[in-house]
């Protein structure tokens, strides 16, 4: 029997907006297998973004379960589901989601300060560095790279503390096709290692590197399509 | 490899907008130092006039009727006066009943600019067998009572211990200096009764300009009061028994000094409770407009990992940092402004001034740190606490 790394069951979220109830996801149900690569693909306002952040514990579904390791993420204090996410989960969007204050090395190892315990060595920060292609920027500022550079910076961001699973919000949008390509082999490379990644996209390149799609449309999961 | 506190974290926040982070720390500092300055100021008047009353030994000062206002002066701010009643009102005021004892005292104006005198200050003449005040000090700090030709000075007159100073043609050894006061008897010379005859006397052939002082005369009469009577009621007989006399008990000095800084201070107060309501209000307005700002940057932390306790701390820590270097600022310009115009603030409030001790110093600046930050913390508390509710997916979305 397949290990699952994440199951949902029957999960909706449904928001206000005005007099109106949006329900941005309904009653899905996912099981998804450790060590796999899945992409999330659909038109806007499908339920995408709203479903991985269910995943990821940023938003609390309505109803249903989230599961992360045979662990109800919802059923958990803050605290711990916090420490959940720092330990377990690795997130990446499409926006520039660093620091600005902090240089390239501190973006990378800030994960890794929250809890108070853990605190990584310099080597294992460097070794991210150079595994995105960075090795020596690290004293450089997010105001003095570019797209693409910052993205990778997350990237190596998310890893720091080893995740088993990382969720990616259209992890290339707005990147030249180099670039995409670029993130992709740094993606491929992590779930190499064994860890899960799921990512949302509306890219064909970037689904089609994904051993399972998921798509979605207007708040359900439509299909579930096994890439060859 | 140091770890990325939350005080560095809070530190480089702030950093983003000089400007805000300037003017925050600005009002604060307005606010602190006004609280510091007027606190130091209140406190170090009070110093002074517990160090010059103890000092001045006396409960009651008798004086000439209509000498009040000059001899006010000259205990408190040491402006050189001279008023003189005969000195048959030292009985008078012996014989009132409650009088427990009396000595008196003989005030004489040095010449100004004059080469025959050190400078334009207070001579005190006492009496060493009767006197209370000078005395006990030059059993303390001097071989022993002083001789004909010997004055002790107050702290603020230039002359050291052994030098020579001049008066009315005369030269007077410095066989002592004096602690400080703050008050007019820092600016004063004291000497033996009867050398204050003597320098007048002889100051018909020494001085530039003679004094013109008789034997018999005195200025003002020293008086301690029965423990068993009220230092008010004594006040009252004199006044009541000795013709020509005012009795001022030291109570009504320093009251009259109180007063006198009470009417600026109210002033000052109004002022200070607005600035802090004010800084208050920006402080918190502030913080909301930064949790506004930084929407996604909560979320983004929260989606590392980081707890709502974590994001609560961080935001409190930011204010708690601008309001700490608003009111240091404070203290620091506020006690140097203090420090620089202490003479000019002083003077047109006719107040003594003596610095604090300096445990009393230390406690200020503390207190005054505690209430800057306390500050900080209570505007941020607001913000803080919805920051760190902040849902990470809805403030991930509201801040794009």
């Amino acid at each position: 029997m397949a290990d699952s790394i994440i199951s949902l069951k029957e999960i909706s979220k449904t928001y206000k907006a005005g007099p109106n109830t949006v329900r941005a996801v309904n009653k899905v149900s996912l099981e998804i297998d450790r060590g796999q690569m899945v992409s999330i693909v659909g038109h806007s306002g499908s339920g995408k973004t709203t479903l991985l952040s269910l995943i990821g514990g940023l938003t609390k579904p309505t109803s249903g379960t989230v599961k992360l390791n045979d662990t109800d993420i919802w059923t958990l204090p803050d605290k711990e589901q916090s420490l959940l996410r720092n330990r377990l989960i690795g997130f990446t969007f499409q926006f520039a989601s660093l620091i600005p204050t902090l240089n390239v090395f501190d973006n990378i190892r800030l994960p890794s300060t929250f809890d108070g315990t853990a605190l990584v060595s310099p080597e294992r920060v460097q070794e991210l560095m150079d595994k995105v292609g960075l090795g020596d920027r690290g004293h450089s500022y997010p105001s003095e790279l570019s797209g693409g550079e910052q993205r990778r910076v997350a990237l190596a961001r998310t890893m720091i503390n080893e995740p088993q699973l990382i969720l990616a919000d259209e992890p290339t949008g707005d990147l030249d096709e180099d670039t995409e390509a670029e993130i992709l082999a740094i993606f491929r490379q992590i779930n190499e290692g064994g860890v899960t990644i799921l990512i949302v996209t509306h890219s064909k390149a970037v689904a089609s590197q994904a051993s399972q799609t998921l798509k979605m449309h207007k708040g359900h999961l439509t299909e579930n399509l096994e890439n060859s | 490899m140091k770890r990325i506190g939350l005080l560095n974290l809070a530190a480089q926040n702030l950093k983003r907008k000089p400007f805000r982070s300037i003017v925050t720390v600005a009002i604060v500092a307005i606010a602190a130092g006004t609280l510091f300055s007027a606190t130091l100021l209140i406190s170090s008047v009070q110093q002074s006039l517990k160090v010059g009353m103890k000092r001045l030994g006396a409960d009651i000062l008798v004086i000439p009727e209509g000498a009040e206002e000059s001899s006010e002066s000259a205990l408190i701010t040491g402006v050189p006066t001279s008023f003189y009643m005969d000195e048959s009102v030292l009985d008078e005021v012996r014989s009132v009943p409650g009088v427990d004892q009396a000595s008196p005292q003989l005030f004489i104006e040095s010449l100004i600019s004059a080469a025959c005198c050190t400078g334009h200050v207070q001579l005190v003449g006492y009496d060493p067998d009767t006197d209370f005040a000078v005395s006990p000090w030059l059993e303390e700090n001097t071989q022993g009572p002083l001789g004909d030709s010997d004055v002790v000075v107050g702290s603020l007159i230039l002359a050291n211990k052994g030098e020579t100073v001049k008066f009315y043609g005369q030269d007077f050894n410095v066989v002592g200096v004096m602690d400080a006061t703050g008050m007019g008897a820092d600016e004063s010379v004291f000497m033996q009764l009867d050398t204050a005859y003597r320098m007048a006397e002889e100051s018909q052939q020494d001085a530039l300009s003679a004094l013109d002082v008789q034997r018999g005369q005195i200025s003002s009469v020293l008086v301690r009061v029965n423990p068993e009577v009220t230092i008010d009621q004594v006040a009252q007989r004199i006044s009541t028994n000795v013709p020509g006399t005012v009795a001022v008990t030291a109570n009504e000095i320093s009251r009259s000094v109180t007063d006198r800084l009470s009417g600026f201070l109210r002033g000052f107060i109004v002022l200070d409770v607005i600035v802090w309501v004010m800084s208050l209000l920006t402080i918190a307005a502030i913080f909301s407009m930064i949790v506004n700002e930084r929407q996604r940057e909560i979320g983004l932390l929260r989606a590392m990992g980081s707890n709502r306790n974590y994001i609560f701390k961080l935001m409190l820590t930011e204010a708690v940092l601008l309001t700490a270097a608003g009111g240091l600022a404070g203290i620091l310009i506020g006690g140097a402004t203090l420090f620089i115009f202490k003479a000019v603030i002083t003077a047109s409030l006719g107040v003594p001034y003596l610095w604090p001790p300096l445990w009393y110093f230390a406690v200020l600046v503390l207190g005054t740190l505690l209430l800057s930050v306390l500050t900080g913390a209570l505007a941020s508390l607001y913000p803080a606490f919805s920051s760190s509710r902040l849902e990470p997916y809805a403030a991930i979305r509201q801040g794009e």
